[in-house]
């Protein structure tokens, strides 16, 4: 549900929890962020960090310029002046992101978790049987069949959990207990009903199910689509997934290399979240990809 | 010019307060893990606290000096030698060229704060020059120093004969037991009174397994509440899991039924419950503690945790410095 009235509770001396929610809900996410651009906006001294997540958004607070009841009510004034949310418009890139499913990095990944830590079913494998699909292409088909909306970034950097747009494609994956103590670079995940791809080799818990050559976070900067920051997407931000053949991914690879690769990103893009939930509505979620 | 001889155990280059204003995008606060010993470092040697000083861990570095400066080391016990002869601690030190320091291993406590008259010359990395390593950014090169390293410093005053009195120091306990304070929350009500029961009156053995990302804790099994049991299926399967949300610095992370303390280089977002926090006054004992030490949790109240970080500013202030 979508909380009548923001919940807050202390994190320590300096940071504040405020909930809006307790679901994976996508109005309740749009909301989360334009809740936090508008105290983004307001710059209210003693604000240190924002930082939003599913259906939440973390404060970091300097208590000697804001108190705790003070911050407060400002941020629950800025949340009830914040008006319909079908008025909302928000520029939102698409990225295409090539991916390689069930690829020899992820499956190497897999091999090394079941020999050192645990024997588990192979990823896709698991999905396929969890989601009650044919096979593995119907997985692919699903995964590669929707636009994401990135909707946190976090937990390392650059990376973004990202959740799909359209109804007919969501999958839900249980997370690895214990969790893998690396992950290749570029693996793309799936845990609960979140989906990612890891920006560097990173331990994880996310389901694995292949592998992009192109990078989503680039600390050096070396690509032209990181000349502005270092990580690819932001909140708000579209992704979506094209599945492809080996040959395809190692001229992608070589490029990458080379620091001529150029990422595919359409900036002209708005996205309504009127005309989104009119779609919705249309929809015959019966059909299944 | 200062050479590394020998790096010793992950030491890194920090400063206060670290990063800030990056972790939407994941970069973590970093700086020093003990943020009163580090400070007390710098105003020793003249510097503005704020100033990138070395955080040496369990087993400190190996220097060369090339230049004359100024250094002091606080923070944990270290019997560190200058050209093979003890040098005290909280204290700030004349160095000449050619002298070679041997921090050597902590005797007492697990973390020392070496600072440098005029502070390291790092290059500013979104703001700070605090090494975050696990992203490769910060520090020297993005890690932590390497034997045959070279560290530069800017100019600095060169203050010598200062010190710290006792009473503005950290107190090291005795013995390896520790009172941890925490604040309840963000997700206290995930856990019920005999979950919370448990957690206050248990003593909490710090695992070997624990660094600047994480302390991991062994101890009792806890009991959760109503509410981590029966929730929606976005939430994840096991009781401690929660939709993802943001992580407190300090925040007590329930993976699974292993508490991880989420400290100065920690993640900051994930899908586990938070139910207590370790406030920042707090963090020096986290720093100074070592694998197989013990834990014991108290609860404090907000406003107590907020009085306890400004008792530590106002010691942290150059009128403290004895000359």
């Amino acid at each position: 549900m979508i909380y009548d009235e923001p919940k807050y509770t202390p994190g320590g001396d300096r940071y504040i929890e405020m909930e809006l929610g307790n679901e994976l809900n996508f109005d309740l996410n749009f909301l989360v962020h334009s809740l936090t651009k508008n105290i983004r906006d307001s710059k209210i001294n003693g604000i240190l960090e924002l930082l939003p997540n599913m259906a939440s958004i973390v404060m970091a607070y300097n208590p000697d310029q804001i108190s705790f009841d003070d911050l407060t009510k400002e941020t629950t004034n800025l949340y009830r002046s914040l008006g319909s949310l079908e008025s909302i418009e928000l520029i939102s890139p698409v990225f295409t992101i090539p991916v390689l499913y069930f690829d020899h990095r992820t499956k190497e990944c897999w091999e090394d978790y079941c020999k050192t830590i645990q024997p588990k079913t192979y990823d896709p494998d698991l999905m396929v049987e969890l989601n009650k699909l044919s096979d593995k292409s119907q997985l692919k088909r699903i995964h590669s069949g929707t636009e994401y909306w990135v909707a946190a970034l976090g937990f390392y950097p650059g990376l973004a959990s990202l959740i799909s747009l359209d109804p007919r494609c969501r999958l839900t994956a249980p997370k690895y207990n214990p969790p893998r103590t690396w992950t290749p670079k570029g693996t793309v995940g799936y845990g609960g009903s979140v989906t990612c791809v890891y920006p560097d080799q990173t331990p994880g818990g996310y389901q694995i199910i292949g592998h992009t050559p192109a990078p989503v976070c680039d600390l050096k900067q070396r690509l032209p689509a990181f000349r502005k920051d270092v990580a690819l997407l932001r909140p708000g931000d579209r992704v979506r997934f094209v599945p492809i053949e080996l040959n395809e991914y190692e001229y992608i690879e070589a490029h990458v290399a080379e620091g001529t690769y150029s990422h595919n990103i359409a900036r002209y893009s708005k996205f309504s979240i009127k005309q989104y939930h009119a779609w919705i509505k249309s929809l015959d979620e019966q059909v299944i990809f | 010019m200062i050479e590394v001889i020998k790096a010793g155990l992950e030491t890194s280059v920090q400063d206060f307060p670290g990063r800030w204003g990056h972790w939407e995008q994941g970069f973590p606060p970093s700086g020093p893990f003990d943020m009163w010993s580090f400070r007390m470092a710098n105003l020793l040697v003249g510097n503005s606290p704020d100033a990138a000083g070395l955080e040496c861990q369990f087993s400190g570095p190996h220097l060369r000096f090339n230049q004359e400066t100024t250094i002091a080391l606080t923070g944990g016990v270290f019997k560190a030698k200058l050209d093979g002869k003890d040098i005290p601690q909280w204290e700030s030190i004349k160095v000449n060229k050619g002298q070679e320091l041997i921090t050597g291993f902590a005797q007492k406590g697990a973390r020392g704060y070496l600072a440098f008259s005029g502070g390291i010359d790092a290059p500013l990395v979104l703001g700070s020059r605090s090494t975050f390593h696990l992203a490769g950014i910060g520090g020297i090169n993005g890690h932590a120093l390497i034997d045959g390293g070279v560290i530069e410093t800017f100019e600095g005053k060169q203050l010598h004969g200062a010190h710290v009195l006792e009473k503005y120091r950290p107190k090291l306990p005795a013995h390896k037991t520790w009172e941890i304070e925490v604040v309840r929350g963000p997700n206290d009500d995930w856990i019920d009174n005999i979950g919370h029961d448990i957690f206050f009156n248990s003593e909490w053995v710090l695992q070997t397994r624990s660094n600047r990302t994480g302390y991991r804790l062994t101890g009792p099994e806890l009991v959760f509440a109503k509410k981590a049991r029966e929730k929606g299926l976005e939430h994840g399967e096991h009781p401690s899991n929660i939709l993802d949300h943001g992580y407190p610095v300090g925040s007590v992370n329930l993976c699974g039924q292993t508490p991880i303390i989420l400290v100065s280089d920690g993640p900051s977002a994930g899908g586990f419950i938070n139910p207590w926090t370790v406030p920042s006054a707090t963090f020096w004992k986290l720093a100074q503690s070592k694998p197989n030490d013990i834990y014991k949790f108290k609860e404090v109240s907000l406003n107590t945790a907020q009085e306890m970080r400004r008792k530590i500013d106002q010691i942290c202030v150059e009128e403290n410095i004895s000359t």
